[in-house]
């Protein structure tokens, strides 16, 4: 369990840029956070593109049923509201639930880096200017995930290969697919 | 003939041996504990501290070899396993949904072996037996919980969120979130927390089964049915673009508003206490929240499914989000960063498998296969975690 380890004498190099001790630190966990960002959305996007053809017909489903559902509330018919409309909760349940695994593929890498981060700054406390509370490498791994995955998202549509990866992910809106299939 | 000596010889021999079994349950029950962290940090580590050394059960090998959570003696986790035990997971997450939090639990408490591991601290050493078991209820939160992420802010995103029934519902589910470890962490034995843990896979189960019954098939047939029959008898085709939410009524009993021109109402108090109790449930058991909001809305307000995603998903995220910060915060609960990270690698890897599968395996004969596990899972744990013995082999 511990092959990330064996990373250790290549990731520390990113908390040697400056010599400052405390500047280096902050400025390696951003770019650590960078490096889990750009990986887990490359194993988000091949999540996705595994799956595409079942979300997009899940979404489309959805799609439809909410319309259905939409009509039968303006003809005020009840019944048949509540039989689409539990159909389409249904359709959401599987839909929802098999989008696990994009969240999964998001999140992994995170998690490894957090473990090398245990090993090298377990012990490294700073203290917050409020009151007497200190946070240690979870903490300011989670704020630089913030925002390295921020910084990620603003430059994904320039890069090769993300760029494609948003316009995929974007078509993802489960109205524009239902406008599109009844459409055509 | 009875003679004086040999009643003094037996008298000898009784107390001789009521000193040696003094010495030995004397030896057991005041082992000498570990005495410091072993550099484990938190309640971890001041629990370690109290444990007692020795290579007995429920004692603490100083010479074994570091395993869960840095902790001599542990089990060590074997990784394949971890990841292979994931992939299930994440296959039964696209093909059946929520049993697949329930598989998880599963794993962490009886596969990798970390459930009968805590419970052998239960008489020597019960604070790490309670830190151990908030540990493992947090280690489902981070899976489940973490897996719902992208679900949850897609719907967000997608602004269909009644707000007024959001804000009332998470409230009440982060209420529940923050109020489940502060008041149970540190105190639940890993017996009780799987007596529990069992008797939610039961009412999962139970729910499941039903399904397969005539009965709920003929429901969801007859559902599925008018839905079709509606669809084709359908004349005017409505519009399309939603005309969003807007209150139309404030009070501490009623909201009211409105959406695609239609009345909804509810009651934000019983908004707030299901709430309470359903992230209380996931919270304590670390599942359970996802399908349990979808089906609570509906039947509260009856909203359209589009609103009621939005609604559940800004609960079960955030509920799920809180309860995690509470127990790292409130519980000193620990995390073992590399096992979550694995057993994310098999849920991403289950999650392509499932929809690839699915058309060979019709959903009812998968239902009656989690029915089964469910059963056979929840009578185990249940008889396990109040008995102390597990009805079924497990």
């Amino acid at each position: 369990m511990d092959w990330w380890i064996s990373l250790d004498g290549l990731l520390i190099h990113l908390y040697r840029l400056t010599g400052l001790p405390v500047p280096d630190y902050f400025i390696g966990t951003f770019l650590l956070a960078l490096i889990t960002a750009i990986i887990g959305d490359f194993t988000t996007s091949l999540v996705y593109r595994a799956n595409r053809g079942y979300y997009r017909k899940l979404n489309s489903r959805l799609g439809h049923l909410h319309e259905m559902s939409m009509v039968a509330l303006h003809l005020k018919e009840k019944t048949s509201y509540k039989a689409v409309n539990r159909e389409a909760n249904d359709t959401f349940g599987l839909l929802f639930f098999s989008m696990f695994g994009m969240s999964a593929a998001y999140l992994w890498p995170a998690f490894f880096a957090l473990a090398w981060m245990q090993t090298r700054f377990g012990e490294v406390r700073f203290p917050l200017l409020v009151g007497d509370w200190t946070v240690g490498f979870f903490f300011t791994f989670l704020v630089s995930y913030l925002l390295a995955r921020v910084v990620f998202a603003q430059t994904k549509p320039y890069l090769p290969y993300f760029k494609h990866v948003v316009d995929d992910l974007n078509r993802e809106d489960h109205h524009k697919i239902a406008l599109e299939e009844r459409t055509s | 003939m009875f003679t004086k000596k040999k009643l003094m010889f037996k008298v000898s021999l009784f107390i001789l041996v009521f000193l040696l079994a003094g010495l030995v349950i004397g030896s057991l029950a005041s082992a000498a504990p570990v005495g410091n962290s072993l550099g484990l940090t938190g309640k971890l580590g001041a629990a370690i501290a109290k444990a007692p050394v020795g290579t007995g059960t429920g004692q603490i090998d100083l010479n074994a070899a570091k395993g869960f959570l840095g902790i001599p003696g542990a089990p060590q986790i074997n990784p394949v396993l971890a990841f292979l035990w994931a992939i299930w997971v994440g296959w039964i997450f696209t093909t059946v949904g929520a049993f697949g939090g329930i598989m998880a639990g599963v794993g962490h408490m009886t596969v990798f072996g970390l459930g009968d591991y805590t419970k052998a601290f239960k008489q020597t050493a019960p604070e790490l037996n309670k830190v151990m078991t908030d540990t493992i209820r947090m280690s489902n939160q981070w899976l489940v919980g973490l897996s719902s992420a992208i679900g949850s802010l897609n719907y967000l995103r997608a602004k269909r969120l009644a707000w007024p029934l959001g804000l009332a519902l998470g409230a009440g589910s982060l209420f529940g979130a923050v109020v489940i470890p502060i008041v149970t962490g540190g105190k639940i034995s890993f017996s009780a927390y799987q007596g529990w843990f069992g008797v939610a896979v039961f009412v999962v189960g139970g729910f499941l089964l039903y399904e397969t019954t005539p009965k709920g098939q003929a429901g969801k047939k007859a559902a599925k049915a008018a839905s079709q029959a509606f669809e084709k008898s359908v004349k005017e085709k409505g519009d399309a673009n939603d005309q969003g939410i807007k209150v139309t009524k404030w009070g501490v009993g009623r909201i009211e508003f409105s959406f695609f021109g239609v009345e909804f109402g509810f009651n934000p108090i019983i908004a707030f206490i299901g709430g309470v109790i359903i992230a209380a449930i996931s919270s304590f058991l670390g599942v359970g929240g996802g399908f349990l909001y979808v089906p609570y809305l509906t039947s509260l307000v009856g909203l359209p499914m589009f609103v009621v995603a939005g609604t559940s998903a800004l609960a079960v995220f955030s509920s799920m989000v809180m309860s995690i910060v509470s127990y790292l915060n409130f519980t000193g609960a620990a995390v073992d960063w590399a096992l979550i990270g694995t057993e994310l690698v098999g849920v991403f890897i289950g999650s392509m498998l499932g929809p690839r599968t699915q058309k060979y395996i019709p959903d009812i004969w998968l239902k009656r296969i989690f029915v089964v596990l469910a059963l056979y899972v929840g009578l185990g744990y249940f008889s396990k975690g109040f008995f102390g013995t597990a009805w079924v082999p497990m």
